[in-house]
């Protein structure tokens, strides 16, 4: 650690350069994964509100909740307690006079289950007829407010806003909860349909109804269009980008190392154990990634800080200590490749003639 | 016993028509005490001398004694410990680390071998003697070459070490400062009871030695 330290304090340009490109790479890394979950959650963050386990749809919906539909008979098949809830999705574009078209999320719910009675508002109240919803709060920061009356696509009916909660949104759209029956509108489904599905907070909840088959809420959510593609794509970028750091981080040591294997021969000459010139360049690399590490992750806290809310960047600290720990080990499995060429320095380099 | 002692040493590099013989038959001792002085031109074998009588390589044949233990019984960390412990290396080149003040040379060896080095008081009289005692805190760079060489004999004494191996310790120094290096190197063979060996061309320095050899196409004579 000493020779480490000693060195970096002395040349400082030439470590610095080597932070700084440490900093880059890992705050890119932080900034993809806040920008990866903030999208997850947008994606999911009314499901998670639900605090659901288990998901009955249609077996020939793909496990996908918009195209499912449970028949009234199929229902009657259907054990329902206070555990269980009806929903139905239907894509809508919101919109009212002076206001601008939002892109939305429709959830009919049965009022008196649970996710209709547990539902956080921020301002206003529940849903209590069929001519009411409640909305996320996207639509109050688009301009939407309490006691709008407000169109469903393309429907005569008006909606009136009575209430609006918090971190509602599903596929990256903001959920408007109403009345199932506003779910049939919209569908144009007669009342024979009861619902799109039915959740559970109960992690193995079966039915024996012949066209229905349930679903881990993982599962379900893996099936969200687009959110599997999503994720995977972003996790591929920040992998390479460990991988990047992985290249950088052993390049850069590499050809330090290179630079001072005379002096390395010097101490290897006077007896110095090979072990301490490793743990040298080992410490040095440890020093650097944790360096480029910290100015990373206060980067993007400040990015973070100044970046538009529209923005869906969120952090999670699982996700961060992860990705923190990934590029620390990347960085020393980078220092590996030097540390063979010290642990091979040939004393015999510095004594000539 | 000898303090360090070669005995029919024999070192070739390369095999068959290609084969060159560095050291022939090579026999040499040094006692605590005395600077022995081992004199040749470039090229002669003397460098390979220096590294066989240090463990840094093996000899093709024959055997190598430090404080009585043969180094060919030794693995290759026990030949490390040794010359941590017990031989001082003097190189011609590249013999300081760049990015470490004179004083933080001394650090460094105070952090790998934490015991038996010179105390602080030992170390500045050792330092008032080269003539280095205001450099300290100096980088290297901002070193001329004579203080450089300086600095690497203190830094290879500081380990107070029973044998000290030099190579061409004086090569960048002008007379004066030859006398003076040479004069320290034969007083501390004298008065602290080291094994002094030195591998030169330079002629300036027979005048401190106890024993001067000279190799010459792999062969050492005494003169």
């Amino acid at each position: 650690m000493f020779l480490a330290l000693k060195e970096i304090k002395h040349e400082k340009l030439r470590y610095g350069l080597i932070i700084g490109m440490i900093l880059l790479i890992s705050y890119l890394v932080y900034f993809l994964s806040g920008l990866a979950f903030g999208l997850a959650q947008q994606n999911t963050q009314a499901i998670d509100s639900w605090q659901i386990n288990s998901v009955v749809l249609n077996k020939d919906a793909n496990v996908n909740l918009n195209q499912s539909m449970i028949t009234t008979s199929e229902a009657k098949k259907l054990t329902v307690t206070n555990k269980e809830a009806y929903i139905g999705q239907a894509p809508v574009v919101v919109n009212a006079t002076d206001r601008k078209k939002d892109s939305a999320q429709f959830i009919g719910l049965e009022t008196n289950q649970f996710i209709a009675k547990d539902l956080v508002l921020t301002s206003g109240h529940t849903v209590k007829a069929a001519n009411q919803v409640v909305a996320d709060d996207q639509l109050k920061q688009d301009g939407y407010k309490l006691g709008d009356q407000v169109k469903l696509n393309s429907l005569k009916q008006k909606f009136e806003i009575v209430g609006f909660t918090h971190n509602a949104k599903m596929s990256v759209a903001p959920v408007v909860y109403g009345e199932m029956a506003t779910w049939r509108t919209l569908k144009n489904l007669p009342t024979s349909f009861k619902a799109g599905a039915l959740v559970s907070k109960t992690a193995k909840y079966t039915t024996d109804a012949a066209g229905l088959q349930t679903y881990t809420v993982a599962a379900f959510i893996n099936k969200l269009p687009g959110y599997s593609a999503q994720n995977t794509t972003f996790t591929f970028m920040i992998v390479f980008l460990m991988l990047i750091a992985l290249i950088v981080i052993a390049v850069f040591l590499y050809i330090l190392t290179i630079q001072k294997v005379q002096n390395y021969a010097v101490l290897r000459a006077q007896g110095v154990p090979a072990k301490v010139l490793v743990r040298t360049t080992l410490s040095q690399a440890l020093i650097l990634v944790l360096s480029g590490l910290v100015l990373g992750a206060l980067l993007t806290w400040i990015t973070a800080l100044a970046i538009p809310t529209a923005v869906p960047m969120s952090f999670n600290l699982p996700i961060l200590a992860g990705v923190t720990v990934g590029i620390i080990i990347t960085g020393l499995i980078g220092a590996l490749i030097p540390v063979r060429v010290i642990a091979n320095v040939d004393p015999m380099t510095v004594i000539g003639g | 016993m000898a303090t360090i002692e070669l005995s029919h040493i024999n070192k070739s590099f390369g095999h068959g028509t290609s084969q060159i013989d560095v050291l022939k038959d090579i026999n040499f001792s040094a006692q605590k005490g005395e600077l022995s002085l081992v004199l040749g031109p470039s090229g002669s074998g003397k460098s390979t001398f220096l590294t066989i009588a240090g463990g840094i390589q093996s000899p093709t044949s024959g055997s190598v004694q430090v404080e009585d233990t043969e180094l060919a019984t030794l693995s290759a960390k026990q030949r490390d410990a040794l010359r941590l412990d017990h031989i001082g290396f003097v190189l011609q080149a590249y013999s300081l680390i760049p990015y470490l003040t004179v004083a933080e040379q001394f650090q460094l060896v105070d952090r790998i071998k934490p015991t038996g080095n010179l105390s602080a008081s030992e170390l500045d009289t050792l330092l008032e003697q080269l003539g280095i005692a205001d450099l300290v805190h100096k980088y290297p760079s901002e070193l001329s070459g004579g203080q450089t060489q300086r600095v690497a004999i203190a830094r290879a004494l500081y380990a107070n070490p029973d044998i000290v191996l030099a190579d061409e310790p004086t090569a960048a120094l002008d007379s004066d400062r030859v006398k003076v290096v040479g004069g320290l190197l034969h007083d501390l063979a004298k008065a602290q009871n080291k094994a002094i060996v030195v591998v030169t061309h330079d002629l300036r320095l027979r005048d401190f030695a106890d024993h001067s050899y000279e190799i010459m196409d792999g062969q050492m004579h005494e003169d």
